[in-house]
Order: C-alpha cells, then structure tokens, then sequence
C-alpha cells in the first residue's frame, strides 16, 4: 500500500512541474512585464521612470531569463512560499488561506449532501426499477447533468426568491450556518449529483441479479435489511471511485458559482486575478488545484479497497 | 494441431458474421430505429435541429437588430412586439438570444472538428505505435490534460494567448496596413475555440485509440488482413463501422460541452465580448439587475438550460442506439 503510494506521489511530481511550467511560460511570454502591469494600473498620473521601473525589476530579479525566474519561483515554491500579489501586494499564501476555507466548507457540505441524496435518489430509483418513480429520478438526473452551474444558480434564484418569495437574496458570504448559503450549496451539489445517482442506480441493478441477494430473500430476510445489509457495499464502491471526478467537476464549477452568488471564495480568487493577470495567484491556484485533485484521487484509491477488496487484487494483477 | 484447426474455423466463422454485421447500412438503418423509438433522444434531436436552423438562418428572421437599442423602451416585459422582452439598453431579447446561437453553433462546431481533426490524429498515432514511446508520450499528455481542472486552465490560455496573439496583430498591420489586422471580433472568436480545442482534444484522441486498439486485434480484422484485403478496405468495412459507435456519442457530448465552456467563458467576461451576444455575457448582464428585472437574466438562461438537456438526452439516446452490446 504504502509503495503504492510512494508511485502515485512520485509519477505526480513530474506532471505537476510541467503543468507549472507551462503555465508559467504563458504568463510569462503573454501578460507582459508585471512591473511595467503595476505602474499602469497604478491610480492617477506616475511618472513613467524608466530608471526606476529598471530598478525595480532589478530588486525584484525580473531582468533574469526565462529559466532562471521559473527555477526560483520553485525554489520559493518549495520552501511554502506563493511570492506576493501584484494587485495587492499581500502575500498570495494568506490570500489563498483566507479564501479556501470558504471554498472548502462549500465543498465538504456539498460533497456530503450530494453523495447521501444522491446515493438514495439512486437506490430507489433502483428498486423502482421501470417504473413511473424511476424514470422520474433517472430523466431527472440525464437533465440535470450537462446543465451549468451558472444557469441553473440564477434560475432557480429567480425561482425562490421572485416566484415563490421564501428565500432572501443569496448573495456573499455569512459562514456555513446561515440560510443564505443553502442555495449556493444545492446549486454547487445538483450537478455532480446526478453521476452519483446515475452510478448507484446501475450498481444497483447489478447486484439485484446476483445468486447471495436471492439467497437473502429466499431465507425470508426482511427486504429493507437485504438492502441495508447485502447491497449497500457494492453500491458504494462505484460512487466513492467517482468522487475524483466530482472533485474537478466541483472545483470548475466554483469559479462560476462564486461569481454568481458573489462568495470571497477560491473560484472567485481566481477570476479576479485572471482578468488583472495577478500571475503569482493564477501560478499558486493551479498548483492548489492540481494537488487538491491528486490527494482526492489518492484517498479515493486508498478508502476503494476497504469497500471493494476486490479493486486491490485487480490493480496488483494488471 | 486440432486447437489450430478449431481457430481457423472459428476466425473464418467470425469473418462471416462480421461481413453480416457490418454491411454499415443495415447497422446505421437499426441504429436510426432504435434512436426514433426513444422519446427523449427525439425531442432532444428536434430541438438542436432546430438551434442550427436559427443559427444559420438567424440574421433573416430576427425581428430586431441585435445592436439597436431603443431607450424608451427600457426593461419591457414580455409582450408581442417584444416576446422575450428588452433588456437595460432597449435592446430586443429575442434577437439578441437568436445571435446568441448563432455564437453557440459556430465555437461549439469549430471547437468540436478541431479537436477532433487533432484527435484522430494523435489517437492513431498512438494506436500504430503501441509499447513505443511516442504511444507513452501521447498517454502522459493525455492524462495531464484530464486530471487539471480544465476551467482555470483554458483561461489562463484564452487571457495569456490573446496579449501575444494582440501584439502579433499590431505588428502585421503596421506591416501591411491591412484593416483585416485591427479587426478584433474574430480573435475573440479564434482564441475561444483554439483554446477549448486544446483542452478537448485528449478525450478524443483517448477515445479513438482505444477504439482502433480494440479492433485491431478482432479475429475478423486479422482474417480480412489474411485473405488480402487493402488498409483502405479494412479501415471502411471493419474498422469505421465498428468504432464509429463511441466516436459520435462523443462528437455529441463534445459539441454540447463546447457550447456551455463558451458561455461561461463569455459569462466570466474573457470570452466573446459584448456587443456581440452571447448567451454567457447575456446572462452576465442579466445578473447585474436580476432582482428588478428577472425576464433580462431568465431567458438566455432558461434557452441555455434546454440546450445542454437536449444535448445530454441525444447523447444518451445515441449511446443506447449505437451500443446496443454495452448494456447487455
């Protein structure tokens, strides 16, 4: 297990330098030079020191080449250090500090509320397999799935608070425990949730065929105990090996639904430094994203094999 | 001796089945049935039918000039002259969500050939080089693309290609004098789906390899390559009809992917600009005076939404038609 680990980290290494490095290069060769950036978006009238500017640069180590630059941004990357932004001048590791937990806490109770509804919604539409409910839930989620968080957030936006009038505007940030999040929330959670139910559905179905289930029943085992006890193990594997995926999706999604609903999250860290090309920001997201994705990916292959002992056997044969 | 026998036989069995499985019209006739008998994939097939009708046709059928506005008649309701309403500048919604498709068609469809034409490529690069190194390669970059958020990563492409892409412009036109150099619509339009075709690509190339892989090595290809049948005749009779199955569930999928990237782009202010509409910056619009005028934001959304349903019961409907084995 442990080597196995050891690989993953390793093979990572590798994709996340190229991934940095390629990012680097096109901030470096497209946005310009982020001193000359400064001065121009400096407010009112400041003498254009060509001197100074040389200075500055020079202080700042930008006059070096290329490779030098980007061999020293890893070298402070190594040591935790993101440099500081070029907007604000704070250091981009406390921005991004106070701007994830935000994300993370919309994250997790997303992530929870998606994996135990949407578990359910699928287990039923299961047992309902064919009829009316099932087609319901399962044309609920194939509609739901390619639908974008930035449409489906201000629909039902308009929805609740204009048609219906039981929810007040939910915009910004007020902790996890105000009503206002509960939109932003849903909204972030529907999407991924149709996969869920959509995995726990088929899971499902499979295992309703299987020799132990008709055992179970032919024993006189009370239904809700065969599905509570014989099938919830296989249907969890199949959703729990999805939640990588869930986890970009979740991230890609953030950035949109932190513009709509207006929330001094990550996603909304990220669309602001893009469009004043904050480039030490962007540089630091991509390297927050890129891990968070990798660690997710990880957990999931390490919790996998407790659910399904039969994915550690496949992965050591192939 | 017998065990070869047996092989023989059973590859010359195979051959002949596949012959009959393959004779693509019949494969394609089935296929159009079973697409027809589900109800969903109908709707959703009308529907984006009629998305590229309107796209194509749009400029002669809009009641209004996407541009004009008309300050009198700010923020109106839904009424005949105006059936989806005007928005905060008296601009028509109707026709400003007609050229809003035509946007939508024209990046989704180049986005999706390019990254195709791209993965074709690099996929059977891949497939014919198997256990090489340019096979590794192709499967390393694949993976990377697929495993970073692809959102954040397409814009900081789109806004770092386009000051690079700017300053080449100006240079060229300071050249020629060329007016077609400081034109500045279409390199919103060329950056967006350059930069979405860089990020889709991978899929394609992974789903193709896969496909020619899995083909290749089928006793009937093999017996077909025995009895001396040309690349182009393999290619045609065994290897197109019998991949062609995922590859356009995928062109679908991609196409309606590519559709919603370019509205959050344009929505997140870094993809089409306004004045040319599209549904991403509409919605952006709508956003700022939702709370007072709900119609500006709820239509484009609400054209959106269908869409990509459309997209997704298509893509599902020819899943099922097209992969009749998959489920059983």
């Amino acid at each position: 297990m442990w080597k196995y680990i050891g690989d993953r980290l390793l093979r990572w290494i590798p994709t996340v330098l190229v991934v940095l490095f390629v990012v680097y290069a096109l901030v470096f060769f497209g946005a310009g030079d982020p001193i000359k950036l400064i001065f121009l978006r400096a407010p009112g009238d400041i003498a254009y020191n060509a001197e100074r500017i040389e200075a500055m640069r020079e202080a700042a180590g930008l006059n070096r080449s290329f490779l030098v630059q980007f061999w020293n941004y890893l070298l402070h990357l190594g040591q935790g250090d993101f440099g500081n932004s070029l907007v604000s001048g704070r250091s981009v590791g406390s921005m991004i500090a106070k701007a994830f937990p935000i994300t993370l806490q919309m994250g997790l109770a997303a992530g929870a509320f998606l994996t135990i509804f949407g578990t359910a919604l699928g287990v039923i539409a299961a047992l309902n397999h064919n009829r009316w409910l099932d087609n319901v839930i399962s044309g609920f989620a194939m509609g739901i799935w390619g639908v974008p968080v930035f449409v489906s957030g201000p629909l039902l936006m308009i929805f609740f608070v204009k048609v219906l009038g039981i929810m007040a505007v939910p915009y910004g940030w007020h902790g996890l425990f105000n009503s206002r999040v509960i939109l932003p929330m849903l909204v972030l959670a529907i999407t991924p949730m149709a996969l869920i139910i959509r995995q726990a559905r088929s899971a499902l179905l499979q295992v309703l065929s299987e020799d132990y289930i008709r055992t179970a029943r032919s024993k006189g085992i009370p239904n809700i105990q065969i599905v509570v006890r014989h099938m919830m193990r296989p249907v969890l594997s199949p959703v729990v090996s999805q939640l990588g995926i869930i986890m970009i999706n979740m991230l890609n999604n953030a950035v949109l639904l932190e513009t709509v609903f207006g929330i001094p999250g990550v996603g909304n860290l990220a669309v602001e430094s893009i469009t004043s090309s904050d480039y030490p920001v962007i540089l630091a997201l991509v390297f927050i994203g890129s891990t968070v994705v990798l660690m997710v990916n990880l957990l999931v292959d390490i919790v996998l094999p407790f659910l399904d002992p039969r994915s550690l056997s496949k992965k050591e044969t192939v | 001796m017998k065990d070869k026998i047996d092989t023989v036989e059973n590859a010359e069995t195979n051959f002949q089945t596949a012959i009959q499985d393959t004779s693509s019209e019949s494969f394609m006739k089935d296929a159009f049935l079973r697409l027809i008998a589900n109800k969903g994939a109908v709707i959703g097939l009308i529907l984006i039918s009629l998305l590229f009708l309107v796209a194509f046709i749009g400029p002669y059928i809009t009641p209004y000039d996407f541009l004009s506005q008309n300050i009198e008649m700010r923020n109106q309701g839904i009424s005949w002259a105006h059936p989806f309403g005007t928005d905060d500048l008296g601009r028509d919604i109707l026709s400003r969500v007609i050229y809003g498709a035509r946007t939508a068609v024209i990046i989704s469809l180049s986005v999706t050939v390019i990254s195709f034409l791209i993965g074709i490529v690099v996929g059977s690069i891949g497939a014919y080089n198997v256990g090489g190194k340019i096979d590794a390669f192709i499967v390393w970059l694949i993976d990377i693309t697929m495993s970073i958020p692809s959102l954040l990563l397409v814009i900081v492409l789109n806004t770092s290609l386009k000051p690079l892409f700017m300053r080449w412009m100006e240079t060229q036109y300071l050249e020629t004098k060329n007016p077609m150099f400081r034109e500045t619509i279409w390199i919103d339009f060329v950056l967006v789906f350059g930069s979405i075709a860089l990020i889709k690509w991978p899929k394609a190339a992974r789903i193709i390899r896969a496909q020619i892989l899995s083909i290749r090595n089928k006793n009937y290809v093999i017996a077909a390559i025995a009895s001396g049948v040309s690349t182009i005749g393999i290619l045609r009779r065994y290897i197109i009809p019998n991949s062609i199955g995922p590859v356009v569930v995928l062109f679908s999928a991609t196409l309606g992917e590519a559709m919603v990237f370019e509205s959050a782009f344009s929505f997140l202010g870094v993809g089409v600009r306004p004045p040319i509409p599209s549904w991403g910056n509409m919605i952006s619009d709508g956003l700022r005076v939702w709370h007072l005028h709900p119609h500006i934001l709820a239509a484009p959304a609400a054209v959106l939404a269908i869409m990509t349903m459309a997209f997704s019961f298509l893509g599902d409907g020819l899943n099922d038609a097209l992969n009749p084995r998959q489920w059983k």
